[in-house]
């Protein structure tokens, strides 16, 4: 047997292993994945919101956090204009006028994490919510995210379920695909304690934890995963309310969406590098799971994309060894046919297929995407996830460049 | 401090392995399982070869004796059974193309059917000879074992060859016959006809084109 078919074996292996996983957690818990405990005292809440140069899109953020449901006098906002160069600051300002619970902090331009850190440092609730300045939490979101924190002191993080806020084009609408499909695996992962991205769109955090920890780190790229890896190592909680979403926008053209990878990327490799030590280490799943989970989808990726190149690179080395005779007359499509012959490998992959296919189906039709079928799925995972390979090459040159230190706009 | 992680929900995750371990030797079966009936079906062609091995010897010592009014009888049936020949040879190359696990598992077949192409030439040469040349023979000798500059220049080769017996059908024979295999009687033969390079085109046992010739020139021979 050749090593490129026993590197296919191993792939489809753990790929089928984290997909049984997956499918037996959904079988165990499905019943909890929509539980909330319900709030009884409702603790003291702050909104962080740091923006750079988001006019298009804060007022529609404000105005959400402003509906936001909570008891009067619990909930303080602080929007963090983070350096703006454009509207962002007058539009935050307008809004403090007539909102009460409204204060604005206006700073020179550091960075997210910096940002929010300043917010941590004026904030007076128990507990702060960290809210993207490009997204929307849906009214009731909050509501369904605070019992966690009542119902378990080791909580340290709750973190919503992500929409996207628009799909018109085709990268939109994957996204949309992609962002219902990472929400539901997250919420699956959350029965084991493996939450492991609060996202920024909306997360809620318990701030004595936070502060303690020393807030959010300037030096990594994804702050939001890092934080929650700090918080898993030292032995805390962090959960997911299904039931709590917030609308976000997402990259509209493939330039931006590959920019966004990128970022995350490289933001998890900066994470997976500074947790390194505790590979098989610590006293909860953190150390036996979520490290290996993130490293073997890189992995798989990077493996997946050795492959494709050594398909790509050998097939235009053929063509070039073989162009000469072009000239002399050879036609190459004379004899071209594609066979599909089943083979070991194949039918591996089209036992992977069907399980990823049926767990997909299920997983977005409660989720409430009845609209996506198998058509939509194949080309999910054929075209969409392939496109991956892009932002995994440009985030392995940036790596290897050390280009790692830029902010997210 | 394992014990405390055993008693988290590592149960599931034995649960995943074994059902990862269970799914991928279905598929292993399942895969090895078509991968060895295609093989078991080429190594029925093979088997069948041998019984056609012997037919053509008989048809050796037949063509020996035969006057001119039987030409035609003996050359529809020498076409008839280098093209299937030829044309199995193509099913089993595509199949060891696709294979994953059960390459090189039959080189004494490939031998013997290399064997029975020569043998197939040789009658061809015979009736030719006793039939006034009614049809034209193309052996191509190529390398079972090439670098990949000389893999390209033999796919290049095969698919125009393929054109041209497409185009001329009962007109040529077309011979495909592996030149490094150590067979005495292909070497012998390459000797005869000072063949010392692969991949190399014989054309009625008289013209030797070495390299990739395009569809044009080879038809200049023909």
């Amino acid at each position: 047997m050749e090593i490129v078919t026993v590197i296919y074996l191993l792939m489809f292996f753990f790929g089928i292993f984290f997909l049984s996983l997956f499918v037996l957690l959904t079988r165990k818990y499905f019943k909890k994945i929509n539980y909330y405990p319900e709030p009884k005292i409702f603790p003291s809440i702050t909104l962080l919101v740091p923006a750079y140069n988001e006019e298009s899109c804060i007022e529609a953020t404000i105005k959400s956090l402003v509906s936001v449901e909570y008891p009067v006098g619990k909930k303080e906002i602080i929007l963090i204009n983070d350096g703006s160069k454009d509207n962002t600051l007058k539009i935050m300002r307008d809004y403090a006028r007539r909102y009460p619970e409204i204060t604005v902090l206006d700073k020179i331009n550091s960075g997210k994490a910096n940002s929010l850190n300043e917010g941590i440092k004026m904030a007076r609730g128990e507990l702060i919510a960290v809210v993207d300045a490009d997204s929307c939490p849906a009214k009731d979101s909050l509501h369904k995210m605070v019992g966690f924190f009542e119902e378990d002191e080791k909580v340290a993080a709750v973190t919503s379920r992500v929409l996207v806020k628009r799909n018109k084009n085709f990268i939109e609408k994957f996204q949309d695909f992609d962002y219902i499909v990472i929400a539901w695996d997250r919420k699956i992962l959350d029965f084991i304690n493996c939450v492991y991205v609060t996202n920024g769109p909306l997360s809620v955090y318990r701030t004595k934890i936070v502060r303690k920890i020393g807030g959010f780190n300037p030096k990594v790229i994804t702050e939001d995963i890092e934080i929650t890896w700090n918080l898993l190592s030292k032995g805390y909680k962090t959960k997911m309310a299904f039931q709590a979403i917030a609308y976000t926008g997402i990259p509209d053209t493939f330039k931006r969406w590959n920019l966004q990878r990128i970022r995350w990327n490289l933001g998890g490799f900066q994470t997976i590098w500074k947790y390194r030590q505790f590979f098989f280490r610590g006293e909860n799943l953190f150390g036996y799971f979520v490290i290996q989970y993130i490293l073997f989808s890189f992995l798989l990726a990077l493996l997946g994309l050795i492959l494709s190149a050594k398909t790509i690179l050998l097939g235009l080395w053929h063509f070039i060894l073989i162009s000469p005779y072009f000239s002399q007359g050879f036609n190459p499509f004379y004899s071209f046919n594609i066979d599909i012959e089943l083979t070991l490998i194949s039918v591996v992959f089209l036992i992977f297929l069907v399980l990823a296919i049926g767990y997909y189906l299920f997983a977005l039709k409660k989720s409430g995407a009845k609209h996506i079928g198998i058509g939509s799925i194949l080309v999910y995972i054929f075209v969409y996830r392939t496109l991956y390979i892009v932002p995994l090459i440009g985030s392995i040159y940036k790596l290897i460049k050390g280009d790692i230190g830029w902010y997210t706009k | 401090m394992v014990h405390k992680i055993m008693n988290e929900k590592v149960f599931i995750f034995l649960e995943a392995f074994f059902i990862a371990v269970l799914v991928l030797i279905i598929g292993f079966i399942i895969g090895y399982a078509i991968e060895s009936a295609r093989l078991n079906s080429a190594l029925n062609d093979y088997r069948q070869f041998e019984v056609s091995m012997l037919d053509l010897k008989l048809q050796d010592y037949y063509f020996q004796t035969i006057d001119q009014g039987q030409c035609s009888q003996a050359i529809s049936a020498n076409f008839n059974f280098s093209d299937k020949v030829y044309q199995t040879g193509l099913d089993i190359e595509k199949y060891e193309q696709n294979s994953q696990i059960l390459t090189g598992m039959i080189l004494t077949e490939k031998e013997q059917y290399v064997l029975l192409k020569t043998e197939i030439w040789l009658n061809s040469v015979l009736l030719k000879n006793r039939c006034g040349d009614p049809f034209h023979t193309i052996v191509y000798f190529y390398s079972q074992n090439p670098s990949e500059t000389t893999r390209q220049e033999q796919a290049a080769i095969s698919d125009t060859l393929k054109q041209l017996k497409d185009k001329y059908g009962n007109a040529l024979i077309l011979l495909p016959i592996a030149g490094d295999l150590n067979l005495d009687i292909v070497s012998i033969q390459m000797e005869n006809y000072n063949i010392t390079s692969l991949p190399t085109i014989l054309i009625d046992e008289h013209t030797k084109l070495e390299g990739y010739q395009s569809l044009s020139t080879l038809e200049k021979y023909i």
